[in-house]
């Protein structure tokens, strides 16, 4: 005689096959939504530290101007001089009307060149500028 | 023929329980090779610019006008007198407050004038002086008039009013001629 116990005839597996499926839409999501640093930083810069900061909401507006310690003024991915940089920034502004040109200057240049690029800017007519900062640690 | 229908055939599967951990490996990089740098820092608006900066200039009254040198030498001057840095805001923060009430043409200007061979870093102490103290008296406006501690949580309404009422008016000085 057999001894046959009852069991349900259905599989009691959790379906696996559609997890790859879950995690590639949430990898696929991330990848989509990130944005990586695109641009090679020619300069070395250490930003100025301030407490009254705000966020720039809209990444997409934002273009950057570095100036380094020896400063070397860098737009986009080379350095520029600076007669330069108002053609770069007029381009730029007929694209994007209202560019937020972000500074990113070292902390010990002198005002001399962020004036020089401010009057090129002005020049170019892209007037809305952001001195980037970190909070200051205290 | 008994013995050939017991041999089995192997299975011809990719076994795709373990593409799950692919993909959250592939996941897990991304997560943490993405840097996500959020831009801050102080905003501000150049004046336009201008061809021959001294026919058009607008005098101003004494009344209105905050100006804040910073020279070559460190020194700030705020209305030609030296002050320390961190008293800007204090300072500051009294002569917006009193005009408050007042229309749109009587508002504080601060006007920020450096030398070619200010510190950087100065200057941006110096105008996050500033700012902060208009941040200041939004928040205490804010604080008074609505109830709400912080600026953020005000409705766009109230936030427009707040603005209309404490504009931040930093004017950067039309730099000197080189000789």
């Amino acid at each position: 005689m057999k001894f046959h116990k009852k069991r349900a005839s259905t599989k009691q597996e959790i379906p696996t096959a559609s997890m790859p499926d879950i995690v590639f839409m949430l990898l696929l999501f991330f990848m989509v939504t990130t944005t990586l640093r695109e641009v090679d930083v020619l300069v070395q810069y250490t930003l100025p530290e301030a407490e009254a900061i705000e966020k720039i909401e809209n990444k997409r507006l934002v273009s950057y101007v570095w100036v380094g310690r020896d400063e070397r003024i860098q737009v986009n991915d080379t350095i520029v001089p600076l007669e330069e940089i108002r053609s770069i920034m007029y381009q730029k502004r007929v694209e994007l009307p209202n560019v937020i040109v972000s500074f990113r200057v070292d902390r010990n240049s002198n005002m001399g060149v962020v004036t020089d690029i401010q009057q090129e800017l002005r020049k170019a007519d892209a007037r809305r500028i952001n001195y980037s900062a970190r909070l200051s640690s205290q | 023929m008994v013995k050939l229908k017991n041999k089995k055939i192997a299975e011809a599967e990719i076994p795709t329980s373990s593409m799950a951990d692919i993909a959250f490996l592939l996941l897990l990089f991304f997560l943490v090779a993405t840097v996500i740098d959020v831009d801050t820092g102080i905003g501000m608006t150049l004046p336009e610019y201008q061809e021959n900066p001294d026919e058009n200039i607008v005098p101003l009254s004494k009344e209105r006008l905050a100006a804040l040198l910073i020279n070559e030498n460190g020194d700030v001057l705020l209305n030609g007198d030296v002050i320390a840095i961190p008293q800007i805001r204090e300072n500051l923060t009294e002569r917006i407050t009193q005009k408050i009430e007042l229309p749109k043409n009587k508002k504080l200007v601060v006007s920020v004038k450096t030398d070619r061979k200010t510190n950087y870093n100065l200057y941006i102490q110096a105008l996050d002086q500033v700012k902060a103290a208009y941040f200041q008296v939004r928040e205490a406006y804010a604080n008074t008039k609505f109830g709400k501690t912080s600026i953020e949580d005000l409705t766009e309404e109230e936030s427009n009013e707040v603005k209309e009422k404490i504009p931040i008016i930093i004017s950067i000085a039309e730099p000197e001629q080189i000789k």
